[in-house]
């Protein structure tokens, strides 16, 4: 009988489920499913511990998608390709594809993501009031290459996060050297609650008047309240920044498509590509959370949507000088959600320590793929950033993770 | 660190006499919350949940103190290794706070097991002194996905992965503008599954829930029997009758900034306020009713926002709590998301965005599709329902209904189109 004794915070210990049994089938179908099971593709594998050549100078670019808590049951399976057409059709015959990438730290936002771009385990404050612990990519990037502040951006749409997210409390590292933060739905939320609380809510029937409403959220007074940091500016953003995202708020309010905080999210990112090319970008999706609401048809939706712009972004890399054949874009959930039945209402939430909740995926796209394979191997979420920082040419910092060997430099 | 609550004066005279006698100096530190909010609560407690702590409490109290420390000792041991006694932990009631500093632990699973093993003791202790007659009883999860949300026959139970049977309904209209789950409960004139279930031995309102996304199902319910706004018969609850409820806690919720403190500020504001006049007569009635929407949109899980996850919500909440013989739930219609307000579903989106509502047909019968599965799920987590409960779930623009239940079942066999009063009668036999 289950008992009354719960809370409601997030799972923090490692599982100790079977790894590779219980997806067996579920792999196979995929794998026959994306039509992926061709001799030529699976590859072998490099030699296990070669090193990653540097790539000090070389411009090498990294782009990181991060898409929010999907499950592989409605991603990649067999019942879930319909729902990511991009990713699987148009993306992975190009791609180093992990299909388990799993998350064995606390499976909450703030402290997944901060595990992704630091390389170990984090197990912070899941509001974001602490920053990760140890460094981040930015700031390993930013301290070893002595490069700007305009060259690493984090552009978020998920709520959970702070600008804490952009740099650590590591001593000799921290915010001098960490990424620019921007939230654009937070830019959303806000218009929206300034126009509530000035009775201007009519406006938010109207494009035009949308697009004030954003711009007026963006400067002046509110520009603290949205939580973003840029360039270390506390109360004014930046005029050059400014500019750019003016653009992007004009783009997506006038595009005539949809209007979800990813469309924002995705808009700002571009802009933030054309006119700053930083050489590490971390884009955070999140529309697929409306799963905490409970509409698994706008969960779907979600996953779609972030299929597509993460499409769309990399046709950007592909378009954008500064990025084309220079870059890699990493696409990776930051975890799975509660399978069906759990006490934690399934889907909706992402806090059982079960197999669904850890299990994701990573595909690697670009630059430091040497040939499209499939990588079978469990890796986990904290091999990414030693790797990426090999990639960017940073000397190895204590790390959890693990070099992906499979990454070419 | 708090000390243990005090004695709480409501409760029944064997509890009263434990408590006072030191019981809960027994207790490890992390059961104190749940045990002081419930004891502080008890008047707000389903007979279930009242009965489950009692069982725990007085099967502490018949222990001697090494066995009560041999019951708690991997408890103890693994608060030790968390830390708790340096935590900023409150031991009077369940807080955020709490919740976040076990489950960021990296001995959360393993404290939650040890929980676990003590209540499973208690259980056991409670089974090998009394007849477990309450558990056996034949039980019914009644599910409606109504006529205007489109479901697709070749699909439309495919979630539930073929762990029941559809069987095909004519439903010729009874009554004009009856749904088949309203001619269920109520009847076209009488006879309905209400009747059949008030007539029990030993019925209690909390036997017997009505959950709504809409309010035309409780409208009809309440409108049979209009006594029964005032002293319920059965638990109701409709999303749309609990607008003011709702809106007033959504509103406050909104006023949340995102750190720790606040959120618990606003929580416990949200916890003592007075929410009688915000209820429909039905709800307002039953303390234990006003306190278990407070709790339920507190929770989250999108009981505020959206219908249906309401019902998902509520259905599942309900059995966990009250253990209820007859549940029946309806699904509904929500809005799309409104463009670029759409971001702000946590508030009400008519006050944020005049462009008038649309229903989102489609998205209303995926979402009901995968919710009417998880209101199952959640019941099948328990033991009451484990064996002798049936679950028959209706979808009206298809004419089917899917069933799951004891092989024995007579519903499971039929191969022919079965018409809505004689699935009543199949339904009211069984549960009678």
């Amino acid at each position: 009988m289950e008992k009354d004794l719960r809370v409601g915070g997030q799972s923090g210990s490692t599982s100790d489920g079977d790894f590779a049994s219980p997806v067996e089938e579920s792999r196979r179908a995929f794998l026959h499913a994306a039509g992926l099971l061709i001799a030529g593709l699976m590859l072998p594998q490099a030699s296990a511990d070669e090193p990653l050549r540097a790539a000090a100078g070389s411009g090498h670019k990294i782009l990181v998608v991060i898409i929010g808590g999907v499950r592989r049951a409605e991603t990649f399976s067999r019942e879930g390709l319909e729902n990511i057409p991009h990713l699987a059709g148009d993306l992975l015959p190009h791609a180093l594809f992990y299909p388990y990438a799993r998350n064995e730290g606390v499976t909450a936002h703030f402290n997944a993501i901060s595990s992704i771009l630091t390389g170990n385990w984090q197990r912070v404050d899941d509001w974001g009031k602490l920053a990760p612990t140890t460094p981040t990519l930015f700031e390993q990037f930013r301290k070893q290459q002595r490069v700007g502040a305009s060259d690493t951006w984090v552009v978020a749409s998920n709520k959970a996060l702070t600008s804490l997210i952009g740099a650590s409390s590591a001593s000799d590292f921290g915010p001098s050297y960490g990424a620019n933060v921007v939230f654009p739905k937070q830019l959303m939320l806000t218009a929206v609650v300034d126009a509530l609380r000035g009775g201007r809510t009519a406006n938010m029937a109207d494009r035009a008047k949308v697009e004030a409403e954003l711009e007026s959220a963006m400067q002046g007074s509110n520009y603290e309240g949205l939580g973003w940091n840029v360039f270390d500016a506390a109360e004014k953003l930046d005029p050059r920044v400014q500019a750019s995202l003016k653009s992007a708020i004009a783009d997506f309010v006038h595009g005539g498509g949809p209007t979800s905080g990813d469309e924002l999210t995705f808009f700002m990112t571009r802009e933030i590509m054309r006119k700053f090319s930083p050489s590490v970008l971390t884009v955070a999706f999140s529309d697929v959370e409306v799963a905490h609401f409970g509409s698994y048809a706008l969960h779907l939706s979600g996953i779609r949507t972030v299929d597509r712009l993460t499409y769309q972004l990399w046709q950007e890399v592909q378009a954008n000088p500064a990025y084309r054949d220079k870059t890699t874009m990493v696409v990776l959930p930051e975890f799975g959600r509660d399978p069906d039945g759990s006490s934690t209402n399934g889907f909706f939430n992402h806090r059982a320590n079960e197999e669904s909740t850890r299990d994701a995926w990573m595909m690697a796209l670009g630059a430091a793929v040497d040939k499209p394979q499939i990588v079978e191997r469990p890796i986990l979420h904290i091999d990414l950033c030693p790797t990426l920082a090999s990639l960017l040419g940073c000397r190895p910092l204590e790390s959890q993770g693990s070099l992906l060997k499979e990454f070419r430099a | 660190m708090e000390e243990p609550m005090q004695v709480v004066d409501n409760l029944p005279d064997h509890l009263q006499s434990a408590l006072s006698q030191g019981l809960l100096k027994r207790l490890p530190l992390t059961f104190l919350p749940f045990v002081n909010q419930q004891l502080h609560q008890w008047e707000y407690l389903f007979p279930n949940e009242r009965q489950s702590v009692e069982r725990l409490l007085l099967f502490v109290a018949s222990l001697t103190p090494q066995q009560s420390s041999l019951l708690f000792r991997d408890v103890v041991q693994l608060e030790e290794k968390m830390g708790v006694s340096r935590w900023q932990f409150s031991t009077s009631e369940q807080t955020i706070r709490n919740s976040s500093e076990l489950a960021r632990s990296p001995y959360f699973q393993d404290w939650r097991r040890a929980v676990q093993a003590v209540f499973d003791q208690a259980d056991q202790h409670a089974l090998s002194t009394k007849a477990a007659g309450a558990a056996s009883a034949n039980r019914l999860v009644l599910l409606e996905i109504p006529q205007p949300l489109p479901l697709d026959a070749a699909s439309a139970w495919k979630h539930w992965q073929g762990i029941g049977k559809p069987l095909k309904l004519e439903l010729a209209p009874s009554a004009p503008r009856q749904s088949s789950l309203q001619f269920l409960l109520a009847g076209a004139t009488s006879g309905g599954l209400l009747d059949a279930v008030r007539t029990r031995p030993e019925a209690a309102p909390a036997d017997t829930w009505v959950v709504d996304a809409a309010r035309s199902l409780t409208d009809a319910v309440l409108a049979r029997d209009p006594s029964g706004a005032a002293a319920p018969k059965a638990i109701l609850l409709s999303y749309q009758r609990l607008d003011l409820y709702r809106q007033a806690f959504s509103h406050e919720m909104n006023t949340m900034r995102k750190d720790l403190a606040d959120a618990d500020a606003v929580f416990d504001h949200l916890r003592k306020v007075d929410v009688t006049p915000w209820c429909p007569p039905e709800v307002a009635a039953d303390p234990a009713v006003r306190e278990f929407l407070r709790s339920l949109y507190l929770s989250g899980n999108g009981a505020v926002i959206y219908g249906n996850s309401f019902v998902e919500w509520a259905a599942s909440e309900a059995f966990r709590r009250a253990r209820p013989r007859f549940l029946a739930a309806s699904f509904g219609v929500r809005s799309r998301p409104k463009p670029f307000t759409g971001v702000a579903v946590f508030d009400n989106p008519d006050q944020v965005n005049p462009t008038p509502s649309v229903d989102d047909l489609p998205g209303s019968a995926i979402d009901a599709q995968m919710l009417a599965l998880y209101v199952w799920l959640a019941a099948s987590r328990y033991d009451e329902y484990q064996r002798s409960t049936l679950c028959v779930c209706l979808a009206e623009s298809i004419a089917q209904a899917y069933v799951v239940g004891p092989p024995e079942c007579a519903l499971l066999q039929e191969t022919q189109p079965i018409s809505l009063p004689r699935l009543r009668d199949e339904l009211r036999n069984r549960i009678a």
